[in-house]
């Protein structure tokens, strides 16, 4: 694994530094390739949603690039800043890394679902951007992969989505950051799952952006198992629910992205 | 496969008799079974989404039922007065078929999807019924399997399937009354619902709107959307990744308590 530094000189930076760890594949089959975002409530992030999903990848034959990005106390829009420089970044270095630039994905768990989810719609340019030429690469990725998203509130006594969200966005409603209000026709492909007894995250919010993606004619898969709780991560050994990383490969496999 | 009439003198008969299709497992594991109800516009039932499915559940060990309910030109109630004694039926045999009456499943194909739905959720008695003691046993499922369903009554967005309603009911008919989604409660029973997300006859709004009402009353289901695929796969062999759909099943059933889990063969 290797460490990459985002910026020469980080923008806003105030503590730890945004860094991108790229996991190239042993025996590398596709030219497609994921940014990874953890988990972990815009607060801290997982190491099994990050690591433990580069090293499966990896296994599969493709490049991976975990994306470290900013979590509390840092505030919006940095956290959406060093996700659209990690996407800009690989896309930049694209012939370096023997990638293909118009395959880059963006995975993300939990709050980093909400991260992927909002890097794939976010329209608006955000503070900091421009300083230097890496910034004028498209930070959109060609696909996303959510795992059991925090899209959205789904009601006022969705306290804990509400507060993950919160710790994003600081004194700005959360509603600003919905991303299914956000989706359009130029929206990329999704691959959403959870599981039906998520006591953290409603699943309807992925109903609602399953939904918004059909009503846009976007391309998706949303897969709701049974048998486990949230943060499960590739959820190895957990009877049913761990079906979800083979659903994932046929979904790649089919859209080119993985070898058969 | 054994054919029982569902009644000896079935109530507004005109032209065609319902049938209850009975295939029993070869090597049966379980005492759950499931009665299915092929799609088909509420004007035919097709082959392949009743039979098929029959031997794909024998072949998991369970015992199937396939009803061939009765369809156009007969209209509301009769095909739900069908739906409902097959579950009775099933649920009559029980002792004498080795069946456990509390573990009798629906399963169904777009418009069949739509009745089993509605046999999940309607709870006014209706015309036709107490005619024997049958009828006075719970037509209400123990779970259900969505394929593909139609479940939303016609709106303007273009969600709900309008030709399948007005097959079912007429044009006057209260179409609300019969949409299931908006009669879930915390009595309907547990899903299984499939779709593909890009089907342009019955809109995969159907199958997330279902789930967001079952989620709103905690009732336990699974849901697969697939990406890309027609309507009406059916088993969808040969559909490399779609075919998954009926192995997410046969899982979902042992998460159930419905199949035995089988030494490390979950995957």
């Amino acid at each position: 694994m290797e460490v990459i530094h985002l910026w020469d000189n980080v923008p806003a930076l105030d503590g730890e530094e945004p860094v991108l760890e790229y996991y190239p594949a042993e025996n590398k089959t596709t030219d497609a390739t994921f940014v990874i975002f953890p988990g972990g409530a815009y607060a801290f992030r997982s190491a099994f949603e990050g690591d433990g999903y580069a090293k499966f990848l990896n296994a599969h034959g493709m490049d991976a690039f975990v994306c470290e990005y900013r979590v509390l106390p840092n505030r919006f829009p940095l956290q959406l800043l060093d996700a659209r420089r990690a996407v800009r970044y690989v896309r930049a270095n694209s012939e370096k890394y023997g990638i293909d630039p118009n395959k880059i994905g963006a995975m993300g768990s939990s709050a980093g679902g909400h991260l992927s989810a909002l890097l794939a719609n976010y329209k608006d340019p955000i503070d900091f951007e421009g300083a230097d030429s890496l910034d004028s690469v498209d930070p959109v990725p060609n696909a996303t992969v959510l795992c059991y998203p925090a899209i959205r509130a789904v009601n006022d006594d969705d306290q804990i989505v509400r507060g993950c969200l919160m710790n994003l966005a600081g004194d700005i409603p959360v509603e600003n950051y919905y991303p299914d209000t956000m989706v359009t026709e130029q929206t990329p492909p999704a691959f959403i799952w959870a599981t039906y007894e998520d006591a953290c995250v409603n699943i309807i919010s992925s109903y609602t952006y399953g939904k918004a993606l059909r009503d846009h004619n976007v391309p998706h898969e949303l897969h709701i198992l049974t048998g486990g709780d949230h943060g499960l991560g590739l959820a190895e050994g957990i009877p049913g629910v761990e079906q979800w990383s083979g659903l994932m490969v046929s979904w790649l496999k089919r859209n080119g992205w993985l070898a058969e | 496969m054994t054919a029982y009439k569902l009644w000896e003198n079935a109530p507004g008969l005109c032209c065609e008799e319902p049938m209850l299709e009975y295939y029993p497992a070869e090597n049966k594991k379980t005492d759950a079974s499931v009665v299915i109800f092929p799609g088909g516009g509420y004007n035919h039932r097709a082959q392949h989404e009743g039979g098929e499915y029959a031997l794909y559940l024998n072949s998991i060990g369970m015992d199937a039922f396939v009803c061939q309910y009765r369809v156009w030109p007969h209209q509301y109630p009769l095909p739900l007065l069908d739906a409902r004694r097959a579950v009775r039926f099933v649920r009559s045999k029980a002792a004498e078929l080795g069946l456990d009456p509390d573990k009798v499943a629906v399963m169904g194909s777009s418009a069949g999807g739509h009745l089993s739905a509605l046999v999940s959720n309607y709870k006014e008695p209706i015309e036709f019924e107490g005619v024997d003691e049958i009828d006075s046993i719970s037509p209400l499922p123990n779970a259900s399997i969505l394929c593909y369903a139609v479940v939303h009554a016609p709106d303007e967005e273009g969600i709900g399937h309008a030709g399948c309603y007005l097959t079912l009911a007429g044009e006057d008919a209260d179409y609300n009354k019969l949409a299931p989604d908006l009669h879930v409660t915390e009595n309907t029973p547990p899903a299984f619902i499939w779709h593909t997300a890009n089907d342009s006859v019955v809109h995969v709004g159907n199958a997330y709107l279902y789930a967001l009402a079952l989620r709103k009353y905690h009732i336990p289901h699974e849901l697969h959307t697939f990406a890309k695929g027609r309507h009406g796969l059916g088993l969808a062999r040969g559909w490399s990744y779609i075919e998954q759909w009926s192995t997410l099943l046969q899982h979902w059933f042992m998460h159930m308590g419905w199949l035995p889990e089988e030494d490390g063969t979950w995957k």
